[in-house]
Parts: structure tokens; C-alpha cells; sequence
């Protein structure tokens, strides 16, 4: 017992720290500069998700073991930290583990009176990702514009609307209106108003479609209850910090 | 470089003719003067920040020159902050670095006028913008009261002249660099729930986020160094923490012009 503890004394330190946050530090920069596609993708590679793992589980204990230290701020701050990246991990694995009957992320594309429960990828929306356990069928999309600031032009976009009817197995449907800022929830899934755009319908006349991007993320919880305990902890940092005397630090 | 011949261009002309005033007359003896010219200042500066917000039918943090506005507001009620948690004086200072943060919003930055498209329309929107505006100017001014510490060579001890210099220097910069590192934290957190919220994902690796995380990595490492180390190294203390004002600048400034750092957060 005695001879771990000296272990995790060695390598979760406070020096280990400051370099881990100096190298992240530099890490992000150069992720910065590879655009976020591209950092992404890096980032979901299976060295860097064990790294990632490796990293929680240091934050994880170092959290507690602050808690012997009675420095409750930093360890509601490490155990936050801890909590966000196991969510995001939980997240990559389901990604890994997707499947049809199981989607994490596709969108549909619909015009007014469509229905449906598949999901699609791809830069044309034709690549076939799954199904979703429910049905949409969009009732109206709709864009709102500004009165436009000069005569001669057309407003800028204030709102994109579609209004849905949610049809879930064994209940009564539901209508939702779906907006930027206000994803619908459904068994699991966020929808969001994703892109819209016009186009024509099968008998040539002109019609405006909206798309809706669907994600499922298992692992969200997680990153919430994690966000919930880092700011308790920021809050106590930040009161500790503003009950100092004045004068001292 | 162009003059905004604007009654907004006007605005913000009087609020640093006014930052100058201070700077100058703090150096000399009219010192209460100088606190005079001080807060006229910072009356000024609202003045411009409420006239950009009516004038452009949103809250003004739409884009860079709104941010700046909304830096050169916070600069005097921080300033009387910070006196009275450490009873530092820090308003010379503080109206250079107004001068500083109003000169791209005077001369550089175009004050068109623009709707707030259906991704800013969020309840979140004043939060986020509003604490790293905050945020921002407090490590800035952290950066200032550390400059002292660059003075020292080795580890400080009581014995040394300098050493209540230098001891309140790291104290005030420190206390303030907590405060900034608080409110980047927040910023971080409500922008990642927002991310959630209106693009989907808590954290999508764009550019921007990936340099605020580096900044606030960066200033978490001083705070590491700092309990680490103490005083045994001041300067290492000073340098890291502007490494974090040069990133927070470079955050302000070339991720959020260049192209190479285009993503989601491209409103600017």
C-alpha cells in the first residue's frame, strides 16, 4: 500500500502537472493549426483515446486524493475535469460501436408533409446511416427574415422553423418546433435545424427544404454532471480567492 | 487605418482622448484630476458601448469591434475592484491598456452594422462573450502587475531590497490572474454547453477553442508553477503568465482575423 502510494506520489505531483499543462498547452496550439476536421479525427485515433483515458484516470485520482489535502476546490475541479474527458471517451466508444439500428449522427433531408426515420451522411445525403426508433414528419418549414436595413435588399435571416410531428412507438405524436439554439430531445437523440435550401419537387415546381441533423451521444450525461461539478469547483476557487484580505494574497 | 468621422467614431475619440488625459496627468502632480479625467472615461466608453447596442438592435459582442467596446467598458470598475480586494494602484496602467484596446475599435475595425443571425440568439450569448471580455482584460492586467517580478534574478527572499516589491507584485498579479483564470472557466464551460446547444457538440476541436484551451492550460500551468515553486522563481511566475497575455492576444487578434484559423467561431 505504502510503496503505490509513493508511485502515484511520483508521477501525480504537482510538477507532472505544470508540464502535462505546459505540453496540452502547446498540443492545442498545434491542433489549432490543423483545422478542426482534421484535428478531430486525430484526436478520435486509438493512441490518443488511451492517452486520453490514461489522463482521466490521473485527474480522477489526483481529485480525490486532494480531498485528504481538504483542498476541496481543486478537487472538484480535477474530478470535473476527470468526469468530462471519461464522457467524451464514452462518446468515441459509441461512435466506434455505431451500427443501423444504432446511428450517433445523421441528418434528414425533408420538404414540407415528408416522413421518415432513416438517416443519412455524405456531402449529398445519400449515403445511408440508419434508423432512428421514431418517426418525423415535417409539418412546415419556415424562415424568417429582418425588414432589411436598405430598400434595395432582401433581410437577413432572423429564424429557421421547422415544425415537426414526433412519432414514437406505443405514444400519441407530438409536435415540436425545431430552431437553431432549440433542439428537440427524443429518445436519446438531439435534433437540430441543421441547413436548409431550395429546390424543386417531383413535378418541377420550386420548394424549400430544411435538413435536420440527429445525434445521440451516450456519454453526454457524463460531460454534464462533470461540467456541474468543475463549476462548484470554480465557484469555491472564486470564493476563496474574493474572501481574501485586503492586501494579502 | 481610417478615421470613423461617426457619431460612434466620435464616441470612442472623446473616451480615449480621455484615457490620454488620465495617463498623462497621473505622471504628474494634478493626480486628482487625473482620476477625474479617469472616470469621464469610462462614462465615455458606455456612453459608446449602450449607443452601439441601440444603434445596432442587439447586445453589442457580435463581433470584434463590439468585444473591444465592451473591454474598454470593464477597464475602470476592475481597476476600483482590484484597489479595494488588494489596495493596488493600477490606474495608469490600466488607462494605457484602454488606449491600447481602443485603438483597433477607433481606427482598424469597421463598424458596419449587422443582424444577429439565428446562432447568436441565445440566452447564452451575453454569459460567454461577457465573461471572456471580462476574462480577457483581467489577464491583461494580471500580465501588467507582473512586470516587477521580471526584476528578479533567482529566488526571492526576505532579506532582499526589492522584496516587498517584489512580494506584492506576485501577490496582486496572482490574486488577479485567479480571478481572470475563473471567469476563462466559465467562459469555456457556458460556450461548451452553448456548443451543445446550437451546433450539436460540447466541443468540435475548431480553432478558437483549441487556443482558449491553450490559453487556459497555459495559466494553468502558473498556477501549478506557482504553488509548486512559490517565490523560489519569480520569473518563471512572470513569464508564464505573459506567455497567457500573449495568447489571449493572439487569440483577439490573428486567430480571429486569419484564414487559417476559420471554423464555427468565424462571426468576427
Amino acid at each position: 500500500m505504502g510503496s503505490m502510494k509513493a508511485f502515484f506520489n511520483s508521477i501525480l505531483n504537482v510538477s507532472v502537472a505544470a508540464w502535462l499543462c505546459v505540453c496540452m498547452s502547446v498540443g492545442s496550439v498545434v491542433l489549432a493549426f490543423l483545422g478542426a476536421t482534421r484535428a478531430g479525427e486525430w484526436m478520435a485515433r486509438t493512441p490518443n483515446l488511451v492517452a486520453v483515458g490514461l489522463l482521466t484516470l490521473g485527474l480522477g485520482i489526483s481529485g480525490l486524493r486532494a480531498i485528504s489535502r481538504k483542498r476541496y476546490d481543486s478537487s472538484l475541479f480535477h474530478v470535473g475535469c476527470a468526469l468530462i474527458m471519461a464522457g467524451w471517451l464514452v462518446g468515441q466508444v459509441a461512435i466506434r460501436t455505431e451500427n443501423r439500428d444504432h446511428p450517433v449522427n445523421g441528418m434528414m433531408a425533408m420538404i414540407d408533409g415528408d416522413r421518415s426515420d432513416q438517416l443519412f451522411k455524405g456531402p449529398r445525403l445519400d449515403t445511408f446511416v440508419g434508423r432512428v426508433p421514431f418517426t418525423v414528419a415535417l409539418e412546415k418549414f419556415t424562415v424568417e427574415r429582418y425588414p432589411p436595413r436598405q430598400a434595395d435588399e432582401e433581410g437577413a435571416v432572423k429564424e429557421y422553423r421547422s415544425r415537426v410531428t414526433i412519432t414514437e412507438p406505443g405514444k400519441a405524436p407530438r409536435s415540436e418546433d425545431i430552431r437553431v439554439n432549440h433542439p428537440a430531445y427524443v429518445k436519446g437523440f438531439h435534433i437540430y435545424q441543421m441547413s436548409w435550401g431550395s429546390s424543386y419537387d417531383a413535378l418541377g415546381r420550386p420548394v424549400q427544404y430544411t435538413v435536420l441533423q440527429f445525434i445521440r451521444d451516450p456519454g453526454l450525461p457524463v460531460v454534464y454532471t462533470g461540467f456541474a461539478v468543475l463549476f462548484a469547483g470554480i465557484l469555491w476557487f472564486a470564493s476563496r480567492f474574493f474572501s481574501l484580505k485586503k492586501g494579502g494574497a | 487605418m481610417d478615421l470613423k468621422e461617426t457619431p460612434q467614431g466620435f464616441l470612442i475619440y472623446v473616451t480615449m482622448a480621455a484615457f490620454l488625459a488620465t495617463a498623462i496627468l497621473l505622471k504628474t502632480r494634478w493626480k486628482e484630476l487625473g482620476r477625474g479625467f479617469w472616470f469621464a472615461g469610462f462614462v465615455a466608453a458606455l456612453v459608446s458601448l449602450v449607443y452601439r447596442g441601440i444603434h445596432t438592435e442587439h447586445p453589442p459582442m457580435q463581433n470584434l469591434f463590439e468585444f473591444f467596446l465592451c473591454m474598454a467598458v470593464a477597464l475602470w470598475p476592475l481597476s476600483r475592484l482590484s484597489r479595494y480586494q488588494t489596495g493596488a494602484d493600477t490606474d495608469f496602467q490600466d488607462a494605457v491598456l484602454g488606449l491600447i484596446i481602443l485603438f483597433p475599435a477607433g481606427f482598424v475595425f469597421s463598424e458596419e452594422l449587422r443582424r444577429l443571425p439565428p446562432a447568436l440568439q441565445s440566452p447564452l450569448f451575453i454569459p460567454h462573450v461577457g465573461s471572456y471580455v471580462a476574462a480577457y482584460i483581467i489577464l491583461a492586467r494580471s500580465a501588467f502587475m507582473a512586470l516587477p517580478l521580471f526584476k528578479a534574478v533567482g529566488p526571492l527572499l526576505p532579506g532582499d531590497p526589492r522584496y516587498g516589491e517584489l512580494f506584492r507584485a506576485d501577490a496582486v498579479s496572482r490574486q488577479t490572474a485567479a480571478m481572470g483564470f475563473v471567469l476563462m472557466t466559465v467562459g469555456l464551460f457556458l460556450g461548451s454547453l452553448w456548443g451543445k446547444i446550437c451546433w450539436g457538440h460540447y466541443w468540435q476541436w475548431d480553432p478558437k477553442e483549441m487556443w482558449s484551451l491553450a490559453t487556459w492550460f497555459m495559466y494553468g500551468a502558473y498556477f501549478h508553477c506557482r504553488l509548486k515553486f512559490g517565490l523560489r522563481s519569480p520569473l518563471l511566475l512572470a513569464v508564464l503568465l505573459w506567455i497567457g497575455f500573449l495568447f489571449v492576444i493572439l487569440t483577439l487578434t490573428w486567430i480571429n482575423v486569419s484564414r487559417l484559423f476559420s471554423g464555427m467561431h468565424t462571426y468576427a
